[in-house]
């Protein structure tokens, strides 16, 4: 699953990953680790649209709520998905790291 | 209508039903600023073009539904068959036997309750196996070491209910508990508070457990064929079933109740209840948890209902 597809939202569905990589967290929660984590703060038409996005992909599932809140968590496959963006992501950064002249 | 409820109808009536509840509570907490606002109408606007997501927006919602009804439907079973052992209690060598062996409706109505927790039992085993099946191989096959932890509690029930119920027979056979020691009484109501407390913790792990698991459907090898399950929506029939015993068990037992009352009220009177508590006492108990399991799994099942009759 290339989190590419996913368009403009691409970015918000990588920090949703990268939040719930820890446990399940209902939206508010991810909004503010997202926040802690990045300093990014996603809207909640963002988070939602991501969220949406993420959950018919079958890269996260909710999870019965113990309140009004939903929480989610990462199904095997989001964990897969998230694994191999990362890893991207990190070739990709120590490749650029290594490029740049050094200061 | 204030703000919130305006936003959120901008959305898609499918978009609403599968996430509006909770997108309200999100809005509640983090709508500060017209930026807030923007991102939100657009992210309403985005759904309306992502309308071919409606099919999966509704299924979704549906196996949401349908797994917070199997876990309705089983807590409610746990919770009955507590209240059956009080009410097995009351019948253990008690003159109700005979009066109800004597009375064709008491008999009926007490033919009704066996044949109830039979085919409750049978439902819910049935209906449960391969989602139970499927969660035990999934906790051990997988790397998280908490799905294993949550399978403890119910494990150690099931010992500790096999031992209990030897120790039972053995003391009944022995007549041991004739003429109970205040020591053997407290040590009797010990276990049946650790009993109690031991179904407890099991429904509580066994739920978390169907909760954290990421499994809808499983393919088994049935007579070297491959078969597969949707898991919720297969068990989905037995949990009516099993909620229709539950009802009629119930609503049998008030029968049951009312007219051994109205014909022995004396048998009432005394301390005939588990472990010698007040025969009037026990029978209120096991009401009052018959109708709570009655009401916990009539509302898991109206929630699925409500869900796949408008998918």
């Amino acid at each position: 699953m290339n989190l590419a597809d996913f368009g403009r939202f691409s970015d918000p569905a990588l920090l949703i990953l990268s939040s719930l990589a820890d446990g399940p967290k209902h939206g508010y929660g991810m909004m503010n680790d997202i926040e802690t984590l990045t300093g990014v703060r996603l809207g909640a038409g963002t988070l939602y649209g991501a969220l949406t996005r993420l959950e018919s992909a079958g890269l996260i599932k909710a999870i019965t709520p113990t309140d009004r809140r939903r929480p989610y968590q990462l199904t095997a496959k989001g964990i897969a998905a998230l694994r191999e963006q990362l890893t991207l992501l990190q070739k990709l950064s120590s490749a650029g790291l290594k490029r740049l002249p050094a200061e | 209508m204030n703000v919130r409820g305006w936003l959120i109808n901008l959305y898609p009536r499918s978009w609403r039903e599968r996430y509006g509840d909770e997108f309200e509570i999100l809005l509640e907490e983090c709508l500060r600023s017209p930026f807030d606002v923007l991102d939100v109408m657009l992210g309403a606007l985005d759904a309306h073009l992502e309308l071919s997501q409606e099919k999966n927006w509704r299924s979704m919602n549906m196996i949401n539904k349908l797994r917070s009804t199997i876990l309705f439907v089983f807590a409610a079973y746990i919770a009955f068959i507590i209240a059956g052992f009080s009410l097995t209690g009351l019948m253990d060598d008690s003159q109700l036997v005979p009066l109800t062996r004597s009375n064709p409706v008491l008999s009926a109505s007490w033919t009704a309750i066996e044949a109830g927790s039979v085919i409750g039992l049978l439902a819910i085993v049935i209906g449960g196996a391969p989602l139970a099946w499927t969660i035990i191989r999934r906790a051990f096959t997988s790397q998280r070491r908490d799905l294993r932890l949550l399978l403890v509690p119910p494990a150690a029930l099931f010992l500790l209910a096999a031992y209990f119920f030897g120790m039972v027979y053995f003391a009944f056979n022995s007549h041991v508990l004739d003429q109970p020691s205040p020591l053997g009484r407290a040590l009797m109501w010990g276990l049946i508070a650790v009993f109690v407390a031991g179904a407890i913790a099991s429904t509580a792990a066994v739920w978390t457990l169907i909760s954290h698991t990421d499994v809808e459907q499983e393919t088994f090898q049935l007579m070297g064929k491959p078969a597969t399950f949707k898991l919720y929506e297969f068990a989905y029939r037995p949990a009516v079933i099993a909620s229709a015993a539950m009802i009629v068990m119930f609503v049998s037992t008030i029968i049951w109740g009312r007219l051994a009352y109205s014909l022995r009220p004396d048998l009432f009177t005394g301390n005939m209840g588990v472990m010698m508590t007040s025969t009037r006492g026990s029978f209120a108990f096991t009401l009052i948890v018959m109708a709570f399991a009655v009401s916990l799994a009539c509302i898991g099942i109206f929630r699925a209902r409500s869900s796949r009759m408008k998918s």
